[in-house]
């Protein structure tokens, strides 16, 4: 019997998936403190590494609704550690689309799963959203918050309303790469030990 | 001393008001003012619940961070170093109070506590089990990644040998894997205990708002109001 609604199981997989890829993001955002640059390649450091813990994922997603309910948390989660909510519309877009997309696929494609998590990953460029809408006032925020001034212009010159199509469209195409090397992964270490 | 208790909702707002005081920036004295004082609320109560070390631990760092800010170091200074250093103390005291808190409300909330708070808050399912499992799932994670260090420690792979892409493998897919057994698990503690029945769920916890929980509403509530006329209208 294929029952569409979601059950508590699904429930849990999403939360543990979730609080992966949080951590996933988290210690890779550590890494901006060395240079702003590095803040620039989130949308290829995540891509890459969180791919591995996301196409697991995939294989458990059978239903509608999962990579959703994982894009609100996402903002949630976004909003409590001091990201701002201007991005959350913008995440739960994200996880909207590739949910669509993957049921398009049934879920079981690997084709659509590709597109799927370039899709998804565009969450990542919520990040830079307080950085180009609200340019002036972060910048000040961040003199005041301490950053050097040498920071904020590199930060600037890597991040802005130019640059953001350009970051938006590396997060696409790391996303589907970063979906053939997750999956490579997962066949690698969890199709042979039957879990995926 | 007597233990004070909040209800989970108050703790939800104490978030809320948190997060968005470490989004604006703090210029004036009566705004830093403010913000010290809403830092130190929850290293109080972490202390007031018995967790004097990770108070003090926190209580340190920030002082630390608040004091190298506001002495030594300013926007003009160059170098590598100090660079490096100003970066560091400026997160600190940027996020540091929207840390204490989560800690804080990750470390006492029990998650029988949240889960009847949410219901009554009238949250759907599925948001608030998911985030039950993330709340619950951060000390856990950093747990298993301490032991897999251990683990790779004893088979001598420190730093995957300079490889970059050996060293996530090995972290990342030994975390995973006990993390979907972990998963499996409660998935069926949560069925034995009735989560995702037709019925609505009881709790033996009841939870009710008291004098200390309208107090900490009113104090949060009103420094975010201080921060919001601050902010815009000057």
């Amino acid at each position: 019997m294929k029952d569409n609604k979601l059950n508590i199981k699904d429930f849990i997989t999403i939360g543990i998936f979730t609080a992966l890829i949080f951590v996933v993001e988290f210690a890779c955002g550590m890494l901006g403190f060395i240079h702003p640059y590095i803040v620039a390649s989130y949308v290829v450091l995540i891509p890459l590494v969180g791919s591995i813990p996301m196409m697991l994922f995939y294989t458990k997603v059978e239903k509608f609704g999962m990579l959703t309910i994982m894009s609100v948390l996402i903002a949630i989660i976004m909003f409590v550690t001091g990201m701002g909510w201007l991005g959350a519309p913008l995440i739960i877009a994200a996880g909207l689309i590739a949910d669509l997309i993957a049921k398009k696929g049934d879920y079981k494609s690997f084709k659509m799963t590709v597109p799927s998590h370039g899709v998804f990953c565009l969450w990542i460029c919520a990040n830079y959203f307080p950085v180009i809408v609200t340019a002036k006032d972060y910048r000040k925020s961040l003199l005041d918050g301490g950053y050097s001034a040498e920071y904020c212009d590199a930060l600037f010159r890597a991040i802005n309303g130019k640059t953001i199509a350009i970051l938006l469209a590396l997060c696409f195409i790391f996303g589907m790469i970063g979906a053939f090397v997750g999956k490579a992964v997962v066949r690698k270490h969890f199709e042979k030990a039957g879990i995926a | 001393m007597i233990k004070i208790h909040l209800d989970p909702r108050t703790k939800l707002v104490m978030i809320f008001a948190v997060s968005f005081i470490v989004m604006v920036n703090a210029v004036s004295t009566i705004e830093w003012i403010v913000r010290i004082i809403v830092t130190l609320i929850p290293v109080f109560l972490l202390a007031n619940e018995g967790k004097h070390v990770s108070a003090i631990r926190f209580l340190l760092c920030y002082a630390a961070a608040i004091l190298l800010l506001k002495y030594y170091i300013s926007a003009e200074s160059t170098g590598i170093l100090s660079a490096l250093l100003l970066g560091y103390c400026g997160i600190v005291a940027q996020f540091m109070p929207a840390m204490i808190m989560a800690w804080y409300v990750i470390h006492t909330t029990k998650i029988g506590e949240f889960m009847s708070a949410m219901q009554k808050m009238h949250i759907p399912d599925g948001i608030s089990v998911s985030l039950a499992v993330v709340m619950r799932f951060f000390p856990t994670i950093k747990e298993e990644c301490l032991s897999i260090n251990d683990a790779m420690k004893m088979r001598d792979i420190s730093f995957g040998g300079g490889r970059i892409t050996k060293m996530i493998e090995y972290r990342l897919v030994p975390l995973m894997f006990s993390c979907l057994n972990i998963g499996d698990e409660l998935s069926a503690a949560a069925v034995t205990r009735g989560l995702g029945a037709q019925v609505r769920r009881t709790s033996p916890v009841q939870l009710k708002i008291k004098a200390v929980d309208w107090l900490m509403i009113v104090i949060f509530l009103l420094s975010m109001i201080i921060f919001v006329i601050s902010k815009y209208f000057r």
